[in-house]
């Protein structure tokens, strides 16, 4: 007979599991050479034949039990049912560093943290009413004093009579376990709290996980999306780069910060940065592929902002630069033609000539000044009335507005006086009413009202210019205070509207356009509010 | 022709080394007509506006930068400056600031052809110093009227 026993192990030197179990797989093979398979299974004849037999060849169960016992890889213990350890196999001792001498005879609760001895009345309680304890997840105490998570299962021992006498205990030390789970759980909260969405799916497209942020972006909650085909999340016109994306993976190959354009279940697009790695399987095998999308609008919408205004501080410069280059000598122009005529004789042609050219400078200069010489500074805000500004403005388009069969009617309510930069207010309206008339070639109504409110952005005068023009296309309508947009055509420097709004704006107000085309209602509102009190920015903003 | 005669007088004013009889005779020769300071780097504009102003009564002391303005008035008061703001060596807001403490009565007007000129107006600005701007080009019969209303102002 070999020894059932393992050799001894020295406590110092825990053997590590594998270790452990290599061992009982050399031991067991020796005391039964048949292996317990044969003994079980596919064997056709009766049990009592074969206990007959395994008796005949001298195996005794017993001694059997007691080598599986001893060979384990969990501590198997057991204990009367006043809770005194009473056996003691060697994982046990390895497993909480007693050896068998030091902890028989002694209470279970010596393993049992303190806080937790309420647990063994518990245990005791159900091992004495029979019933066994599967799998129970708790906390035990190292001879060291290291506490660690073990499963336990517990069941009760009985004697030849079928009375209780006390319980076995299984317990298996967990610790690796748990720290597996602790980081798969850290994992995943990392995966759910981030803002980006985490994506995976299958070599098919199959989405199999959705994160929260996932969630938030794309506006389907994980039910919704999990088995789903990824391409729901794909504008039409772009499913092609699914299946770009997919062939690349198959390669094993990644995507690296991909921007593009994706669906949310509302059906609106948004603008994604999306980075696509495979997923293997332990023997290296792509079988899908993770996906982190970050949400990239915000990010694209702060750059054609940026690009926005530096094209306009661009077109500044080179309009103050013109605008130098064009006044200085339009106003020696305009001297030298008044002095001309003012030295040729009156009732001769080149008086009329010279008094026609000061009128067509005159055009010129207006021109220049709404296109080049806007003046961002015309210097010291004055309080004036608000309803004079626009009457004087009107005053200057009066032949115009004859010549077009254009009437105005205007109901004036402003009788407070606002603090503004007149030369800039002169431009705001010169520019809106030049705009009402040319949208009126077969004559029309300009309707024109002030009249003090209280607007969230303080109280304020509001200014509202209707025409009963052709209107703007709403496709046009959110463009027409870009800069050099225009649907005039060649007549028009598509520079008005965005001075007007610059203009307004700077001055904490707010400007807006509603139109209409329809047909017998056409026609355009422009709303300009602006507050009573100045920006306090207003100095500090200018560079 | 009349311009001749207004630049003869203007450099006689100029002359500050003058012997006291001639300065007495340039500001004799000035009456009651209202003293303008002109004031701009672009030659052409000088010439033609001092002859224009000269026509519609005013007397024009010309200069094409501000240290030549500064030195035309050491010894009279202009009623009114006119200036040009982006010029060489001072700007117009500087000469405006300089006549402004000399004569903190002179009605000061600048006028440029050009928007991109707040940084100048703003450096007044946080001086104390504000002044009325104006475009270029404006009609000759405009800026006098604007003057003499300012006049009007005044008195």
């Amino acid at each position: 007979m070999v020894s059932l026993k393992p050799p001894a192990l020295p406590l110092a030197e825990k053997p590590a599991l594998t270790e452990i179990k290599a061992q009982s797989r050399l031991l067991v093979p020796d005391v039964n050479p048949g292996g317990a398979q044969d003994l079980n299974q596919n064997d056709p004849r009766r049990s009592e034949d074969r206990h007959a037999e395994v008796k005949e060849s001298g195996f005794d169960p017993r001694a059997h039990l007691a080598a599986i016992v001893e060979s384990s890889a969990d501590a198997i213990i057991s204990k009367d049912l006043n809770g005194i350890i009473v056996s003691w196999n060697d994982s046990a001792t390895w497993i909480f560093g007693y050896a068998a001498n030091e902890i028989i005879g002694r209470s279970i609760l010596m393993l049992i943290p303190p806080e937790l001895h309420q647990e063994e009345d518990y245990i005791l309680g159900k091992i004495r009413a029979g019933e066994r304890i599967d799998q129970y997840e708790t906390v035990r105490i190292r001879k060291s004093g290291e506490r660690f998570p073990i499963s336990a299962t517990i069941s009760s021992i009985r004697d030849a009579t079928g009375k209780i006498i006390g319980a076995s205990k299984i317990a298996r030390d967990i610790s690796d376990r748990k720290e597996n789970e602790q980081s798969r759980f850290q994992l995943a909260a990392i995966v759910d709290s981030a803002d980006d969405a985490i994506v995976s799916k299958d070599l098919n497209g199959i989405v199999r996980t959705w994160n929260q942020g996932a969630a938030r972006m794309f506006g389907y909650t994980s039910e919704e999306m999990e088995g789903q085909p990824i391409l729901r999340l794909i504008p039409e016109e772009l499913h092609y780069e699914e299946d770009e994306i997919l062939r690349k993976l198959r390669e094993g190959d990644r995507v690296d910060h991909y921007e593009t354009v994706r669906m949310k279940k509302g059906g609106e697009h948004f603008e994604v940065s999306v980075t696509i790695s495979p997923i293997r399987d332990a023997s290296g095998q792509v079988i899908g592929a993770s996906k982190i999308a970050r949400d990239i609008s915000d990010r694209k919408r702060m750059e054609r902002l940026l690009v926005q205004s530096e094209k306009l501080a661009a077109t500044g410069r080179m309009a103050a630069a013109v605008a130098h280059e064009i006044n200085n000598p339009l106003e020696s122009l305009i001297n030298l033609i008044f002095l001309a005529r003012k030295n040729s004789p009156s009732e001769g042609k080149a008086y009329a000539h010279l008094r026609t050219a000061e009128q067509e400078l005159e055009r010129v200069a207006h021109i220049a000044r709404q296109t080049l010489g806007y003046y961002r500074d015309t210097g010291l805000p004055a309080e004036v009335h608000l309803h004079e500004l626009i009457e004087n403005v009107l005053t200057v388009y009066g032949a115009k507005l004859l010549a077009n069969d254009i009437r105005v009617e205007a109901q004036f309510n402003d009788m407070q006086k606002i603090t503004v930069s007149r030369g800039e207010l002169v431009q705001v309206f010169s520019n809106i009413i030049t705009n009402a008339i040319d949208a009126m070639h077969g004559g029309g109504i300009i309707n024109i009202t002030t009249r003090k409110i209280t607007s969230p952005r303080g109280e304020g005068i509001q200014t509202v210019i209707r025409d009963s023009g052709v209107g703007i296309r709403q496709e046009y309508l959110e463009k027409i205070f870009e800069p050099f947009f225009t649907t005039k055509g060649n007549l028009g420097t598509g520079i008005g509207l965005w001075i007007a709004r610059e203009l307004v704006e700077r001055r904490g107000g707010q400007v807006s356009v509603a139109s209409s085309t329809e047909c017998g209602s056409s026609g355009t509102s422009v709303t300009i509010f602006i507050p009573f009190a100045p920006p306090d920015s207003r100095v500090s903003s200018h560079k | 022709m009349a311009s001749a005669s207004v630049f003869l007088i203007g450099e006689n004013a100029s002359n500050i080394k003058l012997p006291h009889s001639e300065a007495s005779d340039a500001i004799e020769t000035q009456r009651d007509r209202p003293i303008v300071l002109l004031v701009d780097d672009e030659q052409l504009i000088v010439d033609t506006l001092a002859e224009i102003l000269e026509g519609a009564g005013f007397f024009v002391l010309a200069a094409y930068d501000g240290w030549t303005a500064l030195e035309k008035v050491a010894r009279c008061r202009p009623e009114y400056l006119l200036s040009d703001v982006l010029m060489p060596k001072m700007n117009g807001v500087e000469l405006a600031i300089a006549i402004r403490k000399m004569y903190p009565s002179t009605r000061i007007t600048l006028f440029s052809g050009q928007a991109g000129i707040s940084d100048i107006l703003l450096d007044g600005k946080r001086q104390g110093f504000e002044f009325e701007l104006i475009a270029k080009p404006i009609h000759p019969l405009k800026l006098v009227e604007h003057l003499k209303g300012k006049r009007t102002d005044l008195s």
